[in-house]
């Protein structure tokens, strides 16, 4: 990857303060109020509390919001005919993505330091291994999004279709657990989204796979399931984002 | 430039049969290009005219490797486009967009040299560009010729031997204009090859040694600035009291067209030496002038010009 390319995007990325600093708070703030002011946060888990699920749920919902973020600049660029000039360099379509992810993997990574900090602060109880994988696995996890960003907004480069690419990541998170448990067919169908792969894989060193439900009783996710499901999304969207790469260099 | 130089003799740009179609409107396939074979020689300062629609934008493309032909095939330097872009060899300034506004102007650059294999040194560009005092400044904040300066210190940055300018300066005022065509002679004169597509016909006449017209996605002339002005009517305008009736007039030798302003008289004449000699010695017309066709005639007539109208030359 071409390091100097990357840092230059990545300081323009975060001189779009706005969108940094919503990212980074939000998630923050939804974890002070569901994770570290409620009676049940010291409710045991098998490696850790109720609180730290809560902190690394937060966490991912934060980097996976943050990494498709990268659909607006993706948007933006193609719209102002970046594509045209970088294709104009002996720069690859698969270069171009490998930055976007680069870029996208250190803008997710302000939420989980964020939100894994607020959670130590506050007492989330959780054995060391959690501290130390669950935010790789995130990070890995978003890898999926950025390339979704980077689709998006390539494909479609007006504003309406970026926006309706993050209501469909509202979606997705849904179906993802994120914001409350699923039951029956429902989470039969969320085993195959995108979010909960992420989710599922972030949260394993702390739950072993046990997976609350609506009804209240525990499901066990076996390793492979967020395993495969994050591996097949990564090759579906990261191709996706190759092909939509092309796109960039057609007259706006 | 870069290490390894195509072997001598080698074409700065050969087009074969290019053919490029669209997709219409409902459908309808539209040939954009169609056609075209063009030869352009190293160190050659080469404009690309043609009404919008031609097919100029399309032809710059495939030279670029930012689209694939339909049929023909783009030998840039001896390579494939895409090849040529690779090594440096060719860069262009494109018609509209292709900056970020939310970058500086040296940020801009940087980032555009970072990606090139050799690039020339970020601050040489950004003089040579004469964008030094500005390099500080927000792209959104830089006016249209400022903004098309630093595309064409973008397109400087690999040093290449052919140098593509798509409408370069449409949207400029005058000055902005002038500043930048300066600054395009100096590359011009250290040997590069430039080839330039234009709707201005006083900037090709002023800075192309050959003229390329398109119309309709073909080659209609090709040929030396000179020789293109030439082939085309000019006009001779005389002082003739009470001359006679047009009819008349049609019948001297070379007159293709009458026209009358006032007092005088304005012919269009194949042979104008010819039918000056006619009118000075045999008529009482007096106050003789030549007018040499404006390239804006040569133009029209060209781009217009129905199936079997003036053709000058054999397109190369």
């Amino acid at each position: 990857m071409n390091l100097t390319y990357a840092l230059l995007e990545l300081q323009r990325t975060l001189r779009i303060w706005s969108s940094t600093v919503f990212s980074l708070a939000l998630p923050m703030l939804f974890f002070l109020v569901f994770g570290a002011m409620v009676p049940w946060g010291s409710v045991r888990l098998a490696h850790g509390d109720v609180a730290a699920q809560t902190m690394i749920s937060l966490a991912t919902y934060g980097a996976i919001t943050a990494a498709a973020g990268m659909a607006g600049s993706a948007a933006l660029e193609q719209h102002q005919g970046w594509g045209r000039q970088l294709a104009l360099t002996p720069m690859t379509r698969g270069g171009f993505v490998r930055v976007k992810v680069f870029v996208a993997l250190v803008v997710a990574a302000l939420p989980v330091a964020g939100v894994f900090g607020l959670g130590a602060l506050t007492g989330a109880g959780a054995e060391p291994r959690v501290w130390v994988l669950s935010p790789v696995l995130i990070l890995l996890g978003s890898v999926v999004f950025a390339c979704y960003g980077v689709a998006v907004g390539k494909l479609f480069r007006s504003e309406a279709a970026v926006g309706a690419a993050s209501g469909l990541l509202v979606v997705l998170a849904f179906l993802g657990g994120a914001f409350v448990p699923l039951t029956g067919w429902l989470l039969d169908i969320a085993r195959f989204t995108p979010v909960y792969g992420v989710m599922a894989l972030a949260r394993y060193p702390l739950t072993d796979g046990a997976t609350p439900t609506l009804s209240g009783e525990l499901v066990q996710d076996p390793l492979w399931l967020p395993v495969v499901n994050v591996g097949a999304w990564t090759l579906v969207l990261g191709a996706l984002a190759v092909l939509a790469a092309r796109r960039g260099t057609r007259r706006a | 430039m870069t290490t390894t130089t195509a072997p001598p003799g080698t074409q700065a740009l050969e087009l074969t049969g290019l053919v490029k179609r669209f997709r219409g409107e409902g459908g309808r396939r539209v040939q954009a290009v169609d056609g075209v074979d063009l030869q352009i020689g190293r160190g050659e300062v080469v404009a690309l005219l043609g009404p919008n629609g031609a097919g100029k934008t399309t032809t710059l493309d495939v030279v670029l490797g930012l689209t694939e032909p339909d049929a023909g095939h783009a030998r840039v330097l001896g390579r494939r486009p895409r090849q040529a872009v690779v090594e440096g060899r060719v860069s262009a300034v494109l018609q509209t967009g292709g900056l970020m506004r939310d970058l500086t102007v040296s940020e801009t650059v940087r980032m555009i040299a970072s990606l090139h294999r050799a690039p020339l040194a970020v601050d040489e560009v950004l003089e040579r560009a004469g964008l030094t005092a500005l390099a500080g400044r927000r792209v959104a904040r830089c006016s249209g010729g400022e903004q098309q300066r630093l595309k064409f210190a973008l397109a400087l940055l690999p040093d290449p031997e052919l140098l593509v300018l798509d409408e370069p300066t449409t949207g400029l005022d005058v000055g902005a204009r002038r500043a930048f065509w300066t600054a395009m002679r100096a590359e011009a004169a250290a040997g590069r090859t430039v080839l330039f597509a234009t709707h201005h016909l006083e900037e090709a006449d002023a800075f192309a040694d050959r003229l390329v017209l398109m119309a309709a996605g073909r080659v209609v002339a090709d040929g030396p600035t000179r020789e293109i002005r030439r082939s085309t009517l000019r006009t001779v305008g005389v002082t003739w009291d009470d001359p006679p009736a047009d009819a008349v007039l049609a019948r001297l030798p070379g007159v293709a067209a009458v026209s009358r302003q006032g007092a005088r008289l304005v012919l269009r004449a194949s042979e104008p030496d010819v039918l000056a000699r006619h009118l000075l010695t045999r008529t009482p017309a007096r106050d003789l002038e030549i007018a040499p066709a404006s390239l804006e005639d040569a133009f029209l007539r060209l781009t217009d010009a129905p199936p079997g109208g003036p053709v000058l030359e054999e397109p190369r």
